[in-house]
């Protein structure tokens, strides 16, 4: 469903993905795996329309996404949870929630998409009418990828979804996301520095050295892989 | 005590225009994070406006007021569009204070060449009309521009609540990054924020124009005071602006009636300046 080939992007005069090529296919999860500072939150950017790669090509169910706007890849069901969360925290969670549906289809079946997001984290509900500030970081985490689901994501991103939290929390998020590609065929880019916990949720990974594809394969090839290993397990 | 209520009253009266220029500025801020250094000279160019529109159409100041805010709207969204948009580019806080400071030379010098620097006043068959309240007594323009104020003031902020386009202003002012995850056209909301606020200024300039000389200069002292109420009443909250703005209304009748109307000015700005030291120790004291 989502095919990247050379792609290249960075700010300025200063390039920072090399020729990065990744597939996925529907109902997948992929993790795409790196250190700090390799180029994955780069990356996403630049799929998700925040910046314009400067070549390369970006197919989503057919379609070039590589020339349209952040809004128009949303629209086509390319939906992020951004790095850092960036929730709105005076809102409240229920404000913030609507804030994630941004047309009208997502408008029209926004009552459904929200008991959904309260059945998965059902922390949400109680918590409706408070300020998202006032959240704990896991709580926040929860608001960020509920925000997300109730734009209906054909192609969920998760960035850095662990960055931060305890990592029993890590795990209860990461589940809903492998649930979720399961049963509702939401594909899953997860884009993570803890690559134990991204290679236990993932189905197939690729590692990014230096904004470049480095190694790839499924996850469990990638867990065996003495680089793999030696540079990221600590083993 | 007649004297005083009537100070009082005439305080919140004229707090009710320092409130409106407040709330405008606040939400330019609050969005964009710029000082509209023109803020003032919005509410002249308001003035004449209004002025105009009475003089060559006949039009009454009041119902003036929709026409007047559309242009100023209108107006406001020209000047992010072409200039201010730009300029948010280059992340220089110093870019945009020339922009603005330049724009608001630029508007008063320009009414200098228009309408000349004489003193130009709209006066209208109930200009005159007072209505006795008590042992108060109060001038009709300045009780419906009261009343149009407090109308204005509780719908900019129900909008803001709760309506699709508020929520979006508020979420792009506390995370653009976030906001433009979520979908939401983040210079739209720049050229609907600005042009909302210069309305809110237009419509100040307008509702004053029955009980306030219409010069080049008139905006100035209200641009100041418009600072003042921003950083007392809170940044981004509609109510501190409003009450804020009431409040240095008072403290100016108040100053005037007690000590000498010729140093109200001093008084304001010299307790705005001790507000500011103060708040500066305490917060320093909590860290």
């Amino acid at each position: 469903m989502l095919k990247v080939e050379n792609l290249n992007a960075g700010y300025g005069p200063v390039n920072i993905l090399w020729d990065v090529a990744f597939d996925m296919n529907d109902g997948e999860v992929v993790a795409i795996l790196g250190s700090n500072g390799a180029g994955k939150t780069t990356m996403v950017r630049a799929i998700t329309g925040m910046i314009r790669p400067t070549s390369g090509s970006v197919v989503f169910n057919g379609e070039e996404l590589c020339k349209k706007s952040s809004r128009e890849i949303l629209d086509k069901g390319i939906v992020q949870v951004p790095e850092g969360r960036q929730l709105f925290t005076e809102m409240t969670v229920l404000e913030n929630l609507q804030m994630g549906a941004f047309n009208k289809e997502t408008k029209a079946h926004f009552q459904e998409n929200l008991e959904r997001c309260y059945k998965w984290f059902p922390k949400l509900e109680e918590r409706a009418k408070q300020a998202a500030g006032t959240l704990s970081g896991g709580e926040q985490q929860m608001v960020a990828v509920a925000r997300a689901l109730i734009g209906m994501p054909k192609l969920l991103i998760l960035d850095e979804p662990s960055l931060g939290l305890a990592p029993n929390i890590v795990d209860d998020i990461l589940n809903v996301a492998k649930t979720l590609a399961q049963e509702s065929g939401i594909s899953v880019l997860l884009v993570e520095q803890d690559i134990t916990k991204a290679l236990a949720t993932a189905d197939r990974g690729y590692v990014i050295e230096n904004g470049k594809v480095s190694l790839s394969g499924t996850a469990a090839e990638l867990a065996a892989n003495e680089h793999v290993k030696k540079a990221y397990l600590g083993i | 005590m007649d004297v005083l209520l009537q100070a009082i009253v005439n305080g919140i009266l004229l707090g009710g225009f320092y409130a409106l220029m407040g709330m405008g500025q606040n939400i330019i801020f609050g969005v964009m994070k710029i000082v509209n250094f023109c803020h003032g000279e919005m509410l002249m160019v308001g003035m004449y406006l209004t002025y105009m529109l009475y003089t060559y159409a006949g039009i009454d100041p009041y119902l003036a007021l929709p026409l007047v805010a559309l242009i100023m709207f209108f107006l406001g969204a020209v000047i992010q569009h072409t200039l201010i948009t730009p300029s948010l580019k280059t992340k220089s806080f110093t870019n945009l204070l020339f922009l603005t400071v330049g724009l608001g030379l630029l508007l008063s010098n320009g009414a200098l060449v228009l309408f000349g620097s004489d003193y130009k006043s709209i006066r209208t068959s109930y200009s005159q009309t007072t209505i006795p309240i008590g042992p108060v007594s109060v001038a009709l323009p300045r009780l419906i521009s009261f009343c149009v104020l407090i109308v204005v003031t509780i719908a900019l902020f129900t909008f803001l609540k709760y309506s699709t386009v508020g929520k979006q202003i508020r979420a792009v002012s506390q995370n653009p990054v976030g906001a433009e995850v979520c979908g939401i056209n983040v210079k739209r909301i720049y050229l609907l924020t600005y042009g909302l606020g210069i309305a809110l200024a237009g419509i100040a300039g307008c509702l004053l124009t029955q009980f306030y000389s219409i010069f080049p200069t008139a905006g100035a002292g209200f641009g100041f005071r418009a600072l003042i109420v921003v950083v007392v009443g809170g940044l981004g909250s509609i109510p501190g602006a409003f009450f804020a703005g009431i409040l240095l209304g008072l403290l100016e009748q108040m100053s005037a009636l007690f000590i000498s109307p010729s140093y109200s000015d001093m008084i304001v700005f010299i307790t705005f300046i001790v507000i500011l030291v103060v708040r500066q120790l305490i917060i320093m004291r909590r860290k």
